[in-house]
């Protein structure tokens, strides 16, 4: 964590990796029925890296982040997160090429990807525009809407999970 | 690992920029800062500053009033800073929260004491006891607003204490603020009121704690 804070990139991966494996276990055990414990290893890592500055280098690394962990789980456990069970990968197809370009197929998905995005906030849909379709970097997308690169990052996965929740798989919308 | 997770952490550490030391202590000092001026603004517009305060100035009793309500304000907000942190430990801070009203009461009893019998209800209730603790109140929410914004870009996971903490952060420093206007003189009437009017403030925090400190 120590790299991390310090802007290294390497140890700070690993660090990651390692964290969600402990994740993984730690909500395995704890994840209430219906919630995806998946999502709060993903809600977990993001917190960690948004909110690393809350880190004091004087402490245990582990208490921090099971404090951070322990948080995530009461906040889904207060909410009931009905909104979590559908993962976000599903919203990630979404965006999967369906067709060749020019066809009627593209057309339609073009449309139907304007109708879905229209629920989400205007930055978010043109976050999402830029990066996950026009392909642009986080980096660039950063620079084009003046926000920091993590900020490009969290709004991303929060648009594509809440898309997952409206237009998720079958099961979702059932609760 | 799932992909979509091993993608998170693939971009999350993509770009990781330094983080200096200290930025919850200065993120914490903004808040209040600019909580304390909107106070201040409030204080001067609302009741202004008393009148006689260039004599006051030289009096103890103004100073008393002043170094008990900030040294409430700064060590609560010693123990806000802490809150703001996932797993905070507040240790034997805590209890220092209660020493500058320790030492207040101290002084009131010796005062009232000393007193004679027919001079004590003037000195518990000055003139201006009823209006006392809500001016605090008043003056106080704008340090509270400030100590919300800053914990919650912080990651506090205690929300009631951390609540708690700043509200009683923006009591005392609200009361120190209050002190330029307020023209009351006796230690009893500190120890009551001035208490009262941080402890409202203090009682707000907590209970707002947990809906307004939740982050995401």
């Amino acid at each position: 964590m120590l790299a991390g804070l310090a802007g290294e990139a390497g140890p700070y991966r690993r660090l990651l990796d390692e964290l969600s494996g402990r994740l993984r276990a730690y909500y395995g055990r704890r994840c209430p029925p219906g919630v995806d414990a998946e999502d709060l290893v993903q809600e977990t890592l993001i917190a960690v890296h948004t909110r690393r500055a809350t880190y004091d280098p004087g402490q245990p690394f582990t208490a921090w982040a099971y404090a951070i962990a322990r948080y995530k789980l009461i906040d889904a456990l207060r909410r009931g997160r009905a909104h979590l069970r559908a993962p976000a990968e599903q919203a990630d197809a979404l965006f999967s090429p369906t067709g060749s370009p020019g066809t009627a197929q593209a057309a339609m998905a073009a449309r139907d990807l304007d109708r879905v995005m229209a629920a989400l906030p205007p930055r978010t849909q043109a976050l999402i525009r830029d990066v996950k379709i026009a392909g642009l970097s986080t980096r660039e997308a950063a620079a084009k809407h003046a926000m920091s690169e993590t900020a490009v990052k969290v709004a991303i996965h929060r648009g594509l999970k809440a898309l997952g929740q409206a237009h998720g798989g079958s099961d979702a919308g059932q609760d | 690992m799932p992909a979509k997770t091993e993608a998170l952490i693939e971009s999350l550490s993509a770009q990781v920029p330094k983080v200096a030391p200290g930025a919850v202590a200065r993120r914490v000092a903004l808040g209040l800062s600019l909580g304390a001026l909107g106070s201040a603004a409030v204080m001067l517009a609302w009741l202004g500053p008393r009148p006689d305060l260039a004599e006051a100035l030289v009096t103890p009793m103004f100073w008393m009033k002043l170094a008990y309500a900030a040294a409430t304000g700064l060590i609560a907000a010693v123990l806000l800073a802490r809150l703001a942190r996932p797993a905070a430990r507040l240790g034997v801070a805590a209890a220092f929260l209660a020493a500058p009203f320790v030492l207040v009461s101290a002084m009131a009893m010796l005062r009232l004491a000393q007193a004679p019998p027919q001079a004590q209800h003037g000195l518990l209730m000055g003139h201006t006891s009823m209006v006392c603790p809500w001016r605090i109140l008043a003056i106080g929410l704008p340090v509270l607003a400030g100590a919300v914004w800053a914990v919650r870009g912080l990651a506090p996971t205690r929300l009631l204490t951390a609540g708690l903490a700043a509200g009683a952060c923006a009591g005392g420093l609200g009361a120190a603020i209050y002190a330029f206007a307020c023209d009351e003189t006796s230690a009893p009437f500190l120890a009551i009121w001035y208490t009262l009017g941080i402890a409202v403030l203090a009682a707000a925090g907590a209970l707002a704690g947990p809906r307004l400190l939740r982050w995401r």
